[in-house]
């Protein structure tokens, strides 16, 4: 066994590098351990969302919030261009009935504080001109920002070492390892055992599995989403624009949307992101498929169909690529970000379905302060693992972004 | 010295990425965009190849190839769109 660290971080994704680098930044001396390269997993098959546009007003806007303001400054703080562009996102609103609701629920997000407001008539045209000509409103969120999700793991792990990070890429985390009174002592691993007085689990879809070696229950679903690349072209859009109708029938306020069974089926609604190198992203399946991660040619089939009802130019683009990742579901749509209960020194920062990036510098501070004693940036009750003791799981939502 | 054109991503750009970690072809296009293009890395992929093995001091051949994903060759959303033809 080597020297002991102060804290070992599992899973070099989004927000294992993120809790390395704002732990190691407070000058703790941290061991970060990643099966493959870092950026491997769920942080190399999503898109690049930092959005507050879908959350419900109250808690989890606040936590997106924050994590914006974080975001703001990132760049800067690492030294590291990760394409951050706070262009202000959109939702598309289709008909009179979703507009009822549109203009309430930017009414509730500004009272939380939001910078939202609605859009109509020709302010719609003048805002995306390649839209369908029936979309009738669009919901703005002013703060919310796209980038390289990519860039961002490769930002905060080359920072978290010129912090002293200690960072072991194809090291594969076996088990935790416990001592004499149950608390956990460090990690075995492929590479052999490391020490640590605290041990903190960020492998998103695979944490419960690692938990699991010391008899903690971690909720947490692998949902996968199914992506299309794009060629570069000339604009179809010029932000971030997603369905106000599948929002909506996501927090179960509206009627159903008119769309084909199979877009039902496969949890297929539009999320469009245009990159800054000309091209743009199109998303997103969401399904529970267990650990798969294979295209589909269906779902590639549905998600052209429904980039064309929102952007009929896109017919004829190309696209280049397809990809699928496993988002970390939980019940709730809120992340876990806690101690372990019954294991002292073993942490759990995982479960942020389709907002780890979004979340992740909120995450890591939260995270480094948690470890640290220090007084947390926002309070964070609503992420304790716990929570899901007191309310079993399977009895909330069945659907989510 | 340009290697992917597509992406307009230099040899100093992946030796760069190399130091940085990079220990694959994938690994090399998730740090630079080197085969995200169009051409999906056909022309470029060996060029990094060779590079990743002089750095690495491997041969070329022991360098695993990148991951293929649908679409094979670039195909409209138009097309895509449509119900497959039996």
């Amino acid at each position: 066994m080597s020297r002991a660290h102060d804290v070992i971080v599992v899973g070099g994704g989004v927000i294992g590098s993120a809790v390395a680098y704002y732990l190691s930044k407070k000058g703790v001396d941290v061991l970060l351990c990643e099966r493959g390269d870092v950026a491997n997993g769920t942080s190399s098959s999503c898109d690049g969302n930092v959005l507050a546009i879908d959350k419900m007003p109250g808690f989890d806007s606040q936590i997106t919030f924050e994590s914006q303001k974080l975001y703001d400054r990132l760049e800067t703080e690492l030294g590291h261009d990760f394409e951050y562009r706070r262009l202000g996102s959109t939702l598309a609103v289709e008909d009179e009935e979703q507009a009822v609701t549109a203009r309430d629920w930017v009414r509730r997000q500004r009272e939380a504080g939001l910078p939202m407001r609605y859009l109509e008539g020709q302010e719609v045209r003048d805002d995306e001109p390649e839209l369908a000509r029936d979309i009738i409103g669009l919901v703005e969120c002013a703060s919310d920002s796209s980038l390289n999700p990519m860039a961002v793991v490769f930002g905060f792990v080359l920072a978290a070492q010129r912090y002293g990070t200690t960072v072991k890429r194809f090291t594969e985390v076996r088990s935790v390892v416990t001592g004499t009174r149950g608390e956990a002592t460090g990690i075995d691993t492929s590479e052999g055992s490391f020490a640590a007085p605290r041990v903190i689990i960020c492998a998103g879809v695979w944490t419960p599995a690692l938990a699991e070696t010391v008899g903690v229950k971690v909720p947490i679903t692998p949902r996968k989403g199914q992506i299309l690349v794009a060629e570069r072209t000339k604009t179809i859009g010029r932000r971030k624009l997603m369905e106000f109708g599948y929002l909506m029938a996501k927090f179960g306020g509206a009627a159903k949307r008119k769309v084909e069974p199979d877009m039902e089926k496969y949890g297929i609604a539009l999320v469009f992101e245009p990159t800054p190198h000309g091209n743009f992203l199109i998303g997103s399946s969401r399904e529970f498929v267990g650990f798969d991660t294979v295209c589909s040619n269906r779902v590639n089939t549905l998600l052209a169909r429904r980039a064309i009802r929102f952007y009929p130019a896109i017919k004829d683009v190309k696209v280049i690529r397809s990809y699928a990742g496993l988002r970390p579901y939980t019940d709730d749509h809120l992340p876990v970000v806690s101690e372990a209960p019954g294991v002292p020194g073993l942490y759990v920062a995982a479960g942020h379905e389709g907002d780890g990036i979004g979340l992740a510098p909120v995450t890591g501070l939260l995270m480094s302060q948690m470890v640290t004693g220090e007084q947390p940036v926002m309070p964070a009750e609503p992420l304790r693992l716990d929570r899901f003791q007191k309310n079993p799981v399977g009895t909330t939502h069945s659907s989510g972004s | 010295m340009v290697i992917c054109r597509c992406e307009e991503i230099t040899v100093a750009d992946i030796r760069q990425a190399i130091r940085e970690g990079a220990t694959s072809l994938t690994g090399i296009k998730r740090r630079t965009r080197a085969g995200m293009g169009l051409c999906q890395g056909r022309t470029c992929e060996t060029l990094v190849a060779r590079i990743l093995a002089e750095e690495l001091d491997k041969k070329a051949a022991e360098v695993p190839c990148s991951s293929v994903r649908p679409p094979i060759v670039p195909v409209t959303f138009g097309v895509l769109a449509e119900e497959p033809h039996e």
